[in-house]
């Protein structure tokens, strides 16, 4: 039997789909741009952040309007306060992926330093684990969410490579200074979207399994 | 924090069908338990099992016990009118005496032995006081309370229950036929008297049970399926029924 309380709950969570898609694309696309040199293609990704803005306000707005009509317990609860804060990590990583872009358009004409491979690598990651996060919510997979978890340290190990890398570029030649700093921003976002998709795949697990592992680890 | 109400294996018969089956459970002082489950489960049995309010059925049986204090209440010896002194029952639909304000709480301390005019108008006034009316009503103390609204008189009804001084109050959805102010004063109130007595709720409102008690006990066809923290009961329940009957998706 479904109820009216969960075609509304799946009408939002369908939502929250949407803007995992749109974070998707963003990362996406700004990283393309960075390193395709495309600034046309950054412009794009700044002007979308717009969409990602407006769908976090709708999702708040019909998680308040559900809990004061609907008062949900238990599983519906735990996904309503779910989505409340995936929303936030989901705005934020639109928000480090304009960071990405604007670094694009920074770097744009610049002669690359280096063929760019681990921050393209470091996207991909990042990206297999929003798709795998959204896919343990939709299954109630909390299994599924651990692994998720437990990839970002490949991002972070990637991070640290980059930068041990960078100031060696730094540190040869001056010049390389502003385009090693671009880069080191550009990484430090992507290893910041790691985190955030951690604390989804956080979220996920007290939606599906009630408990709360929230610094727990480490 | 002791237990002030033990159930042990508690089985109560009308006729030959059990009404509740075989439940242990047990009640801090000075907490509030709620009991939910869809009608006809149980709950409202259980509630009056423990002041033996269902004694005056016919045909009924009792299997297993429950304790107050440690003390067996279905112990032959045990003075039933002493256990209804301890255990004070508020009913769904508001039930004064058709006397005045003043009368339909010292009546029962008349019947228990005050005779002094002097204690009797300030266990009045306290038990007014305690449940919030005295200000509303200290004027009209004379006036038949029947003419209070529908919430007053169930408050009036709580403070005719409270005069007595119980240790445990049994409460068999006392909010009801309330309106929503009225609901939540008397969802205040059951706050405010859960520091001197134990309470122990029957509820339809999954909410109030919610916003009102320490400990949630869910019950079906008899059975007591779980019981757990409210705030445990309503966020994460052990048990797969309770979280379908919570979550409504029971039929």
């Amino acid at each position: 039997m479904t109820t009216h309380l969960e075609l509304e709950l799946e009408h939002i969570k369908s939502k929250l789909f949407e803007m995992a898609d749109c974070a998707i694309e963003s990362i996406s696309k700004s990283v393309r741009a960075l390193k395709d040199s495309d600034a046309d293609l950054a412009g794009q990704v700044l002007r979308e952040d717009a969409i990602l803005d407006n769908l976090e306000i709708e999702v708040d707005n019909e998680c308040i309007r559900v809990l004061v009509t609907r008062q949900p317990a238990a599983v519906h609860l735990r996904l309503v306060l779910a989505i409340i804060k995936i929303n936030t990590d989901l705005e934020r990583i639109g928000d480090l992926a304009t960071n990405i872009a604007n670094e694009a358009i920074n770097l744009h004409g610049r002669q690359p330093l280096k063929p760019l491979i681990d921050i393209p690598r470091m996207a991909e990651i990042g990206i297999a684990m929003l798709r795998d996060v959204f896919t343990a919510i939709t299954e109630q997979d909390a299994e599924r969410a651990r692994a998720v978890i437990s990839r970002d340290r490949e991002i972070d190990t990637l991070n640290m490579q980059i930068y041990r890398e960078l100031f060696t570029y730094m540190a040869e030649n001056a010049h390389n200074i502003t385009q090693a700093l671009g880069l080191i921003m550009v990484s430090k976002a992507l290893e910041r979207i790691g985190d955030h998709v951690t604390n989804i795949a956080e979220r996920a697990i007290y939606y599906i399994e009630g408990i709360d592992i929230r610094h727990t680890e480490e | 924090m002791s237990d002030k109400i033990v159930a042990k294996n508690l089985t109560f018969y009308y006729g030959s069908t059990p009404a509740i089956k075989n439940i242990s459970l047990s009640v801090r002082a000075n907490a509030v338990l709620a009991l939910i489950g869809p009608s006809g489960c149980g709950k409202s049995t259980f509630l009056r099992c423990i002041n033996r309010m269902n004694d005056i059925i016919p045909g009924i049986r009792v299997e297993g016990d429950i304790l107050i204090d440690g003390e067996s209440i279905y112990d032959p010896r045990y003075n039933v009118t002493a256990l209804r002194r301890r255990v004070g029952m508020v009913f769904q639909k508001s039930n004064p005496f058709p006397k005045s304000i003043f009368e339909n709480i010292a009546y029962g301390l008349r019947i228990n032995g005050v005779r002094d005019r002097y204690e009797i108008e300030s266990i009045v006034e306290r038990s007014l006081k305690s449940t919030a009316l005295w200000d509303e009503v200290k004027d009209r103390l004379e006036e038949s309370a029947l003419g209070l609204s529908g919430g007053q008189q169930q408050r009036l009804c709580i403070a005719r229950t409270i005069a007595v001084q119980p240790e445990v109050i049994l409460m068999d959805e006392p909010a009801s036929a309330l309106d929503p102010i009225s609901t939540q004063k008397i969802e205040e109130l059951i706050q405010d008297l859960k520091k001197n007595y134990t309470i122990i709720i029957v509820t339809h409102n999954m909410q109030q049970a919610a916003r009102v008690s320490d400990e949630t006990a869910f019950f079906y066809i008899g059975d007591l399926i779980e019981m757990n923290p409210t705030e445990k009961i309503f966020t994460r329940p052990d048990v797969e029924m309770t979280e379908n009957y919570i979550t409504g998706k029971f039929g």
